[in-house]
């Protein structure tokens, strides 16, 4: 059930919201749509704007479109566009809306309207020759703003408001500035705060990750905690126990981008699942240092898989174009005829690409899952070696391997699918691993390539296939789809750790400028007073967040993780017993582990393994556990999903990406299960306070006669 | 039989027949000795049920992909099905077993299901019927319900399969005679047996009574009356044995063209508009018998046209919606993306799924289904004029159009009983021909049209898009859907009177002898623990209004009633938009009018703001509901059209997954209140520990129940290199020397 306005993120009614939001709201005129007297809005600026921001115009309209329509004031800021309703005041607390608010950046279309013509407005040079009746506003998130401006000797604002988004808009495409505005909660709360999900930018995160991991053969490096291996590693990652830091650095420079392997995850079980670029091969490395490639990539297992991540999967420009066409097909007056839809959604091949993803991530979640063995996605393996790098730059370990790896890691352990544990994952395998944001989501102008927003799309279809198996929401997706390009957090304002962190020292001044009254923290104590994206309260109401959470969740559904396998004898001395590339679906044994002919390699794995015949055309899932296929259900492992990933299983993510066409919107049964979960709780409480002896009249009384049950089923 | 031989050490004992060209080797196949020689299955005969033919040593394909497995077994084929008798029900598990039909059988398929049959003569695919010269070495057979069996006979007796090839095609493909419908054989077989009271599973509408009580129950008692063919009146063919029309039609011209012609109501609106359906009067050359039939029909329509009766809008269905022709067509492309031989073909087909899914336009043709239905429901709510739907026969797209209408428009039509009293009221008795459009006969291949499953794709649909308004379960229609091949019942083996040769005398006098069962009974087919996967839990019964609100309500319509010619255009409606008409909303709104309407622009603008307004409001789930019609949500319904493919099923996933959460809770509320309730009765202390509910430890596939006892295989597209091989450390170095051999050769 879809009780909330149409079109809208959240499942909320409406009038329940805003006397939430708009706390200084008298309740009496509630139900009076009547603008106020209008004020001059500079002071209800005041409060809850963001540091360094300034109003450059504003004028009053109605919002349309979504329901209810509210009257209000548009304005442009050197930061956002935002329509602000009447009584409704930003909270101090909450300064960035998720509802109201359009980052310059994140503005794809502005159309004007006047009469019957309606014009595109972000073109070089244009002058607009009319006054507006209205303005639309479509974000690159899929959202659409719909603002009507009033009549009545107001036109010159309605004027200035446009030019003013146009001119905003066009600097920061001039500038890039993305300078990542930073609140101080710090008044708020005394002492150090802690971040709400580890950010992985000290050594103890890092450490205590490791633990939690099981990860016992493992160490934490600090080889790079001064960037000088590579900017776009975290300043620490994990290295097997016995290599050390010197070996890191010298194997590291081998490889593609200075990216090494690294361990990504610690499966219980015992599989390692690693991930580095590709090797460079234009290198010449001693024996010493393919030693301690090959350990380091064996990480003491005898069996050996390296995952060629770039086999068909799309390109970067692929996802970029496959986005484009995507947007252009749900936009609201997009030219599709409802009967042609089909294969307009086919054409836009964003699904396609989605389903490749899954498909490869299930396989990997089978290679981790079935034996212990050492996994490591690789950029490419080159086939044979070659003198000149083949290796396509656009193409690193920064992007799909942390797609991949974060899809694998999804669905072979139930940790990911909490919200705590979804969040840590995309911290450590997205932000911290530099995963570059800000060039893939098009803030320096080239290379654009969303592919987190494919990662997302995955995630859902994943939440869409498994409904009880994840503990947040497809609502929390869509509140981190639209994070993306808020500018209130560095999170995915910078491309690199490095970035990251030399910008988070010159927060402190903006700090200590902008609330001279508050109590500064020592300067030690910079880093953990960094925002981040996970701090939702910046940009969602309690009760929004209140909704990240899946009802549907099943957590005992899952046992603790209960491998039958042993713990594998960690750290097997001498060579691996078996070395794979694991290649558009199928494994092929590998005589070496690095590409570079030597002789004195450790590998000593015979040739006779090569002239394999394929033999069979199972898929991976069968050949692993070599079933019969008429065996029952659930012979899987626990804990491990095996996505569907045919046509008619993946779906388009309706509620993210038609949001702007609001007459798609279609609901879900969520009250329908958080009636039922608030029926349970209540009749347990009921039986487990039971006095006894006392009459249950004044018990069964205070039911909720609404709730759906309140017949006897 | 084969594979008695070799111990348990692997299959490569067994030796090959020579006499055969074996592309399935033997040590492939995967029998379980000790069953086939052991377990004997039995064959079920139903009662009056014969078996014809039988063939043993048939090989049955578990999957028919590359790497073949089967199971032996014998091959039978019976007046009523055609039956595989293995032992693979072995591995069914117990949640399994729960939802078995209990008069077909997961290898049988009876007779009228059969859709084709092929026969592979030397690696080639031929369709097979009539006199065969040679005889296939394997056998497939699609069947309408998109299961797809594949025989292997190559080790069978050269008599046996001649004998069951030519049984199986004759008693599947040739024409054959109402009389000798299997559907008799087992009435008379049953005579003794008491069946259940069918009123119990639905209203008839075989009575008179039946039909007053759907008049009452409408408020239609006041305008329209039920009448019956034999009060007086000359058998008309066209014309069930009751049927309701206005009270001022005048009772001779019911008669005149033998029904054509005459306006029948289906339902009463709430508003005292009606639903009413006429069928065309033949068409005339004569310019005489024009003249009358002009004259007829303009006396008819002066009569519905007066007061008390609304204004009468007519919607012609065989002129501008769809064709019968259009539905088949469509339905052959739409079915030929699931009835898959092997699964490669399906990896083939996949990259292009949606291009391919719409250019069978199969899910256009529900769109437009659920168009027409949801602009006659504006007409008769928004509007309040009366619609008068006209068909050639009135028993096909009629049929459709009204039901549909009322499954929007009538929550009673959305629980279990209702819907089957109106599939008994629209299409069993309202004349749709089964027997034609089913092909059960196999009289004629062009008349084969898939209107009902048209329809229950089109509430599928609706279902899908509101669950929470419905109290049966998807199950439930894919159920229906299948019993519509299983000959016991009568409901769709009515012949509405097409047979010259049975008149309807005989064959009521033969269906009274006869204690027929309907197909309502659902105990006949299914346990009644299968049955609950036939309720929706989701579903929340109306609840019940107080006496004065329920007077005042009654007040209300009557006054309704007594004006019946104020135009009262729902004036709240008409505010909602009145704001919106300026020029962008034209603008932009425009393009998508179009898509939807195509008539004038008024109905247009109409339309689209019923159809907003609607939209832009919290469903009320016992109220009028209407369908999205968007190009994103009109979907497939996989539970019906992809069961069967092993492929597409979601481990412990899909809606499925929520399902059972749901049924959990539901189940744990349950208990709950009854242990509130035992300890509002006995006051006595009791432990206050709550037992916690018994949980589901499997997961459950997304195509449960229907879901084939496969794993969920992910098929890679290129083959992998074998790694089966590889096991563990310890016998590596045993597994090291045969691939040195295997490397030698």
């Amino acid at each position: 059930m879809w009780w909330g306005g149409r079109g809208q993120s959240f499942n909320i009614s409406p009038q329940k919201e805003e006397p939430e939001m708009g706390l200084s709201r008298p309740k009496s005129d509630q139900g009076s749509r009547m603008p106020e007297p209008r004020s001059q809005p500079s002071s209800c600026l005041a409060s809850g704007y963001l540091p360094g921001e300034q109003i450059l115009a504003w004028a009053p309209g109605i919002r349309k479109g979504l329901e209810p329509e509210l009257s209000g004031i548009l304005i442009c800021t050197n930061l956002r566009v935002t329509f602000q309703p009447c009584g409704w005041q930003r909270s101090q607390d909450i300064p960035v809306s998720s509802e109201y608010d359009f980052a310059l950046v994140n503005i794809g279309r502005l159309e004007a309207v006047s009469g019957l013509s309606r014009v595109q407005l972000l073109r070089p040079g244009f002058l607009l020759k009319f006054i507006p009746e209205e303005i639309l506003i479509h974000g690159r998130d899929f959202r659409l703003l719909r603002v009507c401006f009033e009549a009545g000797g107001l036109e010159p604002q309605a004027f200035q408001v446009t030019m003013a988004i146009i001119q905003a808009k066009a600097q920061t495409c001039q500038d890039q500035q993305y300078a990542g505005i930073t609140l101080s909660t710090a008044g708020q709360s005394s002492g150090p705060r802690k971040p709400p999900v580890p950010l992985l930018e000290t050594s103890e995160d890092w450490e205590a990750e490791r633990k939690q991991q099981g990860a016992r053969g493992w160490r934490v490096s600090t080889v790079n905690e001064r960037f000088d291996i590579a900017t776009s590693l975290p300043p620490y990652f994990w290295v097997p126990n016995r290599t050390l830091d010197s070996e890191v650095r010298r194997a590291f420079g081998h490889f593609h981008q200075g990216r090494g392997p690294r361990l990504s995850w610690h499966h219980p079980g015992g599989s390692d699942l690693l991930r580095c670029g590709g090797f460079y091969t234009a290198s010449d490395p001693s024996k010493e240092d393919i030693r301690a490639m090959e350990s380091m990539l064996q990480a003491g297992h005898s069996d050996v898989v390296l995952v060629d991540t770039v086999e068909e999967l799309p390109s970067l420009t692929d996802v970029q174009l496959a986005h484009m066409r995507l947007r252009a097909l749900c936009l609201p007056d997009s030219s599709v005829a409802d009967d042609k839809w089909l294969s307009a959604l086919e054409g836009t091949r964003w699904l396609d690409y989605v389903r490749s993803c899954l498909r490869k991530a299930s396989d990997i979640s089978v290679l981790v899952t079935s034996r212990v063995r050492s996994v490591v996605l690789q950029v490419s393996w080159p086939p044979a070696f070659a003198p000149s790098p083949s290796l396509n730059p656009e193409r690193s370990d920064r992007d799909l391997n942390g797609l991949l790896s974060s899809l694998a890691q999804l669905l072979s352990a139930h940790e990911a699918r909490t919200l705590l544990g979804f969040q840590s994952l995309v911290q450590r395998e997205w932000v911290a691993a530099g995963h570059p944001f800000l060039t893939r989501l098009g803030g320096t102008g080239g290379n654009e390539a969303p592919v987190f927003l494919l990662f997302l799309d995955c995630v859902w279809q994943l939440l869409q296939q498994f409904p009880t198996e994840f503990e947040f929401s497809e609502f929390f997706l869509l509140a981190l789809h639209d994070s993306i390009r808020v500018p209130d957090t560095l999170t995915f304002l910078r491309d690199t750790p490095w970035e990251r962190g030399k910008q988070s020292g010159q927060f402190k001044s903006y700090t200590q400028v902008y609330t001279p009254g508050c109590p500064h923290p020592p300067a030690g104590n910079a880093v953990n007073q960094q925002l981040s994206v996970w701090d939702w309260g910046l940009r969602y109401s309690n009760k929004q967040i209140q909704q990240f959470h899946n009802l549907g969740y099943d957590p005992e559904h899952c046992p603790d993780s209960c491998f039958p396998r042993q713990q594998s004898s960690f750290m097997v001395p001498g060579p691996p017993k078996s070395v794979w590339l694991f290649s558009r679906g199928a494994l092929t044994p590998l005589n070496q582990l690095c590409p570079w002919q030597d002789s004195s390699s450790l590998l000593a794995v015979s040739s006779r393994w090569l002239p394999r015949p394929a033999i069979s055309t199972e898929s991976l899932a069968d050949q692993e556990w070599g079933l019969p296929s008429h065996w029952g259900a659930c012979p899987l492992p626990p804990g491990l999903l095996l996505p569907g990933y045919l046509g008619p299983q993946i779906k388009l993510w309706k509620r993210c990406y038609l949001r702007g066409r609001p007459e798609v919107q279609m609901g879900l049964l969520a009250p329908t299960i958080s009636g039922l979960q608030d029926e349970l709780s209540f009749l347990q409480e009921l039986l487990r306070k039971w006095p006894p002896g006392l009459s249950s009249e004044d018990h069964s009384e205070k039911r909720d006669p609404n709730t759906i049950l309140s017949q006897p089923c | 039989m084969l594979g008695k031989g070799g111990g348990g050490g692997g299959g490569g004992t067994r030796a090959p027949k020579p006499s055969f060209v074996s592309y399935v080797r033997p040590e492939e196949i995967h029998t379980n000795d000790k069953e086939v020689t052991e377990k004997e299955v039995t064959l079920h005969l139903l009662p009056g049920e014969q078996l014809l033919c039988e063939a043993s040593t048939v090989l049955k394909y578990v999957q028919e992909d590359s790497c073949q497995r089967g199971i032996y077994g014998k091959l039978v084929c019976t007046d009523f099905k055609i039956a595989f008798l293995g032992d693979d029900e072995s591995t069914l598990g117990s949640d399994e077993t729960q939802f078995k039909n209990k008069v077909v059988g997961e290898n049988d398929i009876t007779l009228h299901c059969v859709d084709q049959i092929c026969g592979v003569f030397e690696e080639k695919k031929k369709t097979l019927c009539g006199q065969l010269k040679k005889y296939p070495e394997k056998l497939i057979i699609h069947c309408k319900d998109l299961r797809v069996f594949h025989f292997c006979l190559r080790y069978t007796k050269e008599e046996e399969v001649k004998r069951i090839v030519s049984g199986i095609i004759h008693h599947t493909q040739t024409p054959r005679l109402f009389k000798r419908l299997f559907l008799f054989s087992y009435a008379a077989a049953t005579q003794n047996r008491t069946a259940s009271d069918p009123q119990n599973h639905a209203v008839m509408f075989d009575t008179l009574k039946d039909w007053g009580w759907e008049l009452e129950r409408t408020k239609g008692c006041l305008k329209y009356k039920a009448v019956s063919v034999s009060q007086g009146f000359q058998a008309c063919k066209r014309l069930p044995t009751y049927f309701v029309v206005p009270i001022a039609l005048p009772e001779e011209d019911i008669s005149r063209f033998q029904g054509h012609g005459i306006p029948l109501w289906c339902w009463s609106c709430h508003n005292g508009c009606a639903l009413l359906k006429m069928s065309a009067l033949p068409k005339e050359q004569d310019d005489g018998v024009l003249q009358i039939q002009k004259s007829f029909l303009d006396g008819i329509y002066k009569t519905i046209h007066r007061p008390p009766y609304e204004i009468v809008k007519t919607e012609d269905l065989s002129s501008n919606f769809l064709s019968l022709q259009e539905i088949q067509t469509a339905y052959l492309k739409f079915k030929q993306l699931f009835l898959i031989d092997n699964s490669t073909e399906f990896w083939d087909t996949d990259i292009k799924w949606f291009s391919l899914l719409e250019s069978s336009s199969w899910l256009d043709i529900i769109r437009r289904c659920l168009k027409k239905a949801t602009e006659i429901t504006e007409c008769l709510e928004a509007q309040n004029v009366n619609v008068l739907l006209l068909e050639e026969t009135a028993s096909d797209l009629c049929c459709i159009v009204s039901s549909l209408v009322q499954v929007m428009m009538d929550p009673h039509c959305r629980t279990r009983f209702g819907f089957q009293s109106l599939i008994q009221k629209e299409w069993v008795m309202g004349g749709h021909c089964f027997l034609d459009r089913c092909n059960h006969l196999r009289w004629n291949d062009k008349e084969e049209v898939p209107v009902f499953l048209l329809f229950l794709d089109c509430v599928w649909q609706l279902l899908h898009q509101h669950p929470p308004a419905f109290e049966f379960t998807e199950t439930y229609l894919t159920v229906l859907s299948d019993s519509l091949y299983i000959p016991i019942f009568s409901t769709f083996f009515n012949s509405p009177q097409k047979d010259a040769s049975i008149g309807r005398e005989s064959q009521d006098a033969q269906s009274n002898s006869l204690n027929l069962l309907t197909v309502w009974d659902w105990s006949v087919q299914f346990e009644p623990k299968a049955q609950t996967l036939f309720r929706n839990p989701l579903y929340v019964e109306k609840p019940k209004l107080d006496k004065s609100q329920r007077k005042g309500m009654r007040f209300k319509h009557q006054r309704q009633l007594s004006l019946p010619l104020t135009q009262s255009k729902s004036s709240p409606k008409r505010g909602f938009f009145r704001e919106e008409t300026d020029h962008l909303i034209k603008n932009l709104l425009g393009k998508r009018i179009s898509k939807l309407i195509n008539s004038s622009e008024e109905l247009q603008d109409h339309f689209r703001e019923f159809y907003d307004s609607w939209h832009s409001k919290p469903p009320d789930y016992h109220g009028l509901l209407l369908p999205h019609l968007e190009g994103p949500e009109i979907k497939v319904w996989a539970q019906r059209y992809l069961r069967w493919i092993p492929e597409a099923q979601i481990l412990g996933g899909g809606r499925v997954a929520l399902m059972s959460k749901l049924l959990e809770m539901l189940e744990e509320v349950r208990t709950l209140q009854e242990q509130v309730e035992e300890r509002r009765h006995s006051q006595a202390a009791r432990p206050a520990e709550v037992p916690p509910a018994p949980r589901h430890s499997t997961r459950l596939s997304s195509l449960f129940p229907f879901a084939l006892l496969q794993r969920h295989s992910s098929k890679p597209v290129l083959p992998t290199s074998g790694w089966k091989a590889l096991g563990d450390d310890e016998d590596l170095a045993k597994r090291e020397d045969e691939f040195v051999d295997l490397g030698d050769l």
